[in-house]
């Protein structure tokens, strides 16, 4: 059911523009006080741990993964298809590594928002003295952090079957920062797609497409610089490099330390333009509500 | 040219417009509109309809005034889909008004909602704000940082509350694992901890035995004594009304079609009092002047009348000495049955 915006007098639309630039200096001093937002990422973080056997799974499933990926990856490479710059051991390290921000960047704390627009429920999360993106992010990133938590174990158990290169330092630091700024990136990409169910109640097709595009555009399973040619530069240049290709490409190398900057610099302008779509798709939406049965 | 009369008539009667104290809840022409794309039926329609852009409007609330002074405790009934629950959405700002003006305690919700939020409590009967998988006890925990309610004030309430509506031994159960009941108690706490001067009671007492219902109402009443909280409560049963408000509006079809108090709204509608008199001996065919005999069973004969023109002790006396009477009573008219006549025939008579 599409809903058509709702018409307002001149006279209500220009004091709404100056309320909302009201609100909206009041939300950014209420962003200060994240007591309330440490508590939701808190609740999610042990609401998550209570499921064990889910956990386990989640390890072995990625062991498995590692395991045939290096398998695929070194029968491939024998057969001579080196491709570019990047040798078997950087290969097998980079889909290693992208198993590993896998576990936390599945993670989609922003698909309890479809849940909570087609039941209605939102509305019990609008009485409440807190922003809804912000309350997603938190219980999001409650989640992400157990997942981190897991993170090891995995990475101690794949290390049993594959040799992956540990980097230097500094570039460590700097694909830690890439990674962030990626998960945000991804954030705000989830919350954007789950956002369509404000207009259409529902935004499975939406968020199925996206995830499509973005497992095979971000770099998650392939390096993007297998692309050939045009098609290359096009894949490098859409947003969904931004998460996982950027940071891989850091850590593995193919980005030298004289490019970090620019890297860095482009995955941000996503960041920022994201942002801004979705904090005018949001406040958008808030006129578009409408609470299902009742 | 019905409802502004009503409107002005209600005004009159509403304590905030006589006593010149500031309306803690004001809202004036209120209109609600939702517009969707027109569905269509038949074998294509779902087709057709993502082709067309035919759309239809729906009027929720169609230009409601009314205002509540601090410390009301006012009924708001209607029929279903009358604009009730969209109106106490708009107050919370959950949703945007099409037009019209509102103000809650100063602030206008929709620009306002996060700092609203922080004056008022809501209770929705039908849905629960409590977190499903957490123990009662984690869901207050969280709005204390939700709300930033100091601790002392936290622990003081949090006491008082589970005391009052006896919650004790309930805390430490996950929420999905509550009746109904319990879960109400519980959102019924969740809605005072951080002690709203404004609460929106949307059907809170829906689908609660009869115990559990009273607990409610008392609940409510101790609030609104207690703290003097202002409150505004909308309900199907009329007993959670006649219980709990000296006021009540009733809106129909987004519109405001009474407001005042419910003794006038019984005076002006509920004229027809009826007298039971039970015959000690059989009786063909009952007379009393100025009575109207509505129904004779057995020996019981139900007359109904005027209140405004006949006297009820003289009836009783003219029954006693025509008859041979055992047993005499009189019926006051049921709220339910008089709102129902406002639905069916308008707010116009009288």
């Amino acid at each position: 059911m599409g809903l058509s915006s709702v018409e307002f007098t001149s006279k209500v639309m220009l004091r709404h523009d100056a309320g909302q630039l009201r609100e909206r200096a009041r939300e950014l001093r209420s962003l200060m006080n994240l007591k309330p937002y440490i508590e939701f990422a808190r609740k999610a973080f042990a609401r998550e741990a209570v499921y064990r056997v889910e956990v386990l799974t989640k390890i072995g499933s990625l062991i498995l993964r590692v395991y045939v990926l290096r398998s695929l990856w070194t029968a491939l490479y024998a057969r001579n298809a080196a491709p570019l710059n990047l040798p078997l051991h950087s290969m097998i390290t980079y889909v290693t590594v992208a198993m590993l921000m896998s576990l936390i960047l599945s993670v989609d704390g922003t698909w309890l928002l479809r849940e909570k627009i087609r039941e209605g429920t939102i509305e019990t999360d609008l009485i409440k003295p807190i922003s809804i993106p912000l309350y997603l992010f938190s219980d999001g990133f409650g989640q992400a952090l157990l997942q981190a938590v897991l993170v090891i174990p995995s990475l101690l158990c794949a290390l049993l079957l594959v040799h992956i290169d540990i980097p230097n330092g500094a570039t460590f630091v700097i694909f830690m920062l890439s990674f962030t700024v990626g998960y945000c990136v991804n954030f705000l990409l989830n919350l954007l797609m789950n956002s369509v169910a404000f207009w259409t109640l529902d935004s499975t097709v939406a968020q199925m497409i996206v995830r499509w595009a973005s497992e095979l555009l971000s770099g998650a399973i392939i390096p993007l610089t297998f692309f050939p040619g045009i098609v290359g530069r096009v894949v490098t240049a859409l947003p969904f490099a931004a998460i996982y290709s950027t940071p891989l490409l850091i850590y593995v190398g193919v980005i030298p330390a004289s490019q970090w900057a620019l890297a860095i610099a482009v995955q941000c302008i996503w960041l920022v333009l994201f942002a801004v779509l979705a904090s005018m798709v949001w406040s958008a939406a808030s006129r578009k509500i409408v609470i299902q049965g009742g | 040219m019905i409802g502004a009369r009503l409107r002005t008539r209600g005004r009159t009667c509403n304590p905030a417009h006589i006593s010149n104290l500031p309306a803690i809840i004001d809202t004036r022409d209120l209109r609600k509109v939702f517009r969707s794309l027109k569905r269509r039926t038949g074998p294509l329609g779902a087709l057709s309809t993502l082709f067309s852009h035919e759309r239809e409007e729906r009027v929720a609330v169609g230009g409601v005034t009314m205002s509540l002074e601090s410390g009301e405790l006012v009924g708001y009934i209607g029929p279903n889909g009358a604009g009730k629950s969209t109106t106490i959405k708009m107050l919370t700002g959950i949703l945007v008004p099409t037009s019209g003006e509102l103000r809650v305690a100063g602030l206008v919700p929709w620009q306002q909602r996060q700092a609203n939020a922080r004056n008022i409590g809501v209770v929705f009967g039908q849905r629960s704000q409590l977190y499903w998988d957490l123990p009662l006890i984690e869901s207050f925990d969280l709005l204390r940082a939700i709300y930033g309610i100091p601790q002392a004030q936290y622990r003081r309430n949090l006491n008082e509350l589970v005391e009052l509506l006896q919650m004790e031994d309930l805390l430490r159960t996950p929420v999905r694992q509550l009746s109904l009941g319990q879960r109400m108690r519980g959102d019924f706490a969740a809605a005072m901890m951080h002690n709203p001067s404004i609460v929106f009671l949307d059907e809170p007492t829906i689908g609660l035995d009869v115990v559990a219902k009273e607990a409610v109402r008392e609940f409510i009443a101790r609030i609104n004594a207690q703290r003097g909280t202002t409150i505004l409560l909308t309900t199907h049963d009329l007993a959670d009304v006649e219980r709990l408000c000296r006021r009540i509006v009733l809106i129909d079809h987004g519109q405001i079609i009474y407001d005042g108090s419910i003794d006038r709204l019984r005076d002006e509608y509920g004229r027809t009092r009826t007298l039971v008199v039970r015959f000690a001996a059989p009786v063909v065919d009952p007379q009393l002047d100025g009575a109207d005999l509505a129904s004779m069973e057995s020996s019981t004969a139900r007359f109904s009348f005027d209140r405004s023109r006949e006297h009820a002790g003289l009836l009783v006396r003219q029954a006693s000495e025509r008859y041979s009477v055992e047993d005499i009573s009189f019926e006051e008219p049921e709220l339910g049955a008089i709102i129902r006549r406002i639905y069916v025939e308008g707010y116009a008579t009288s």
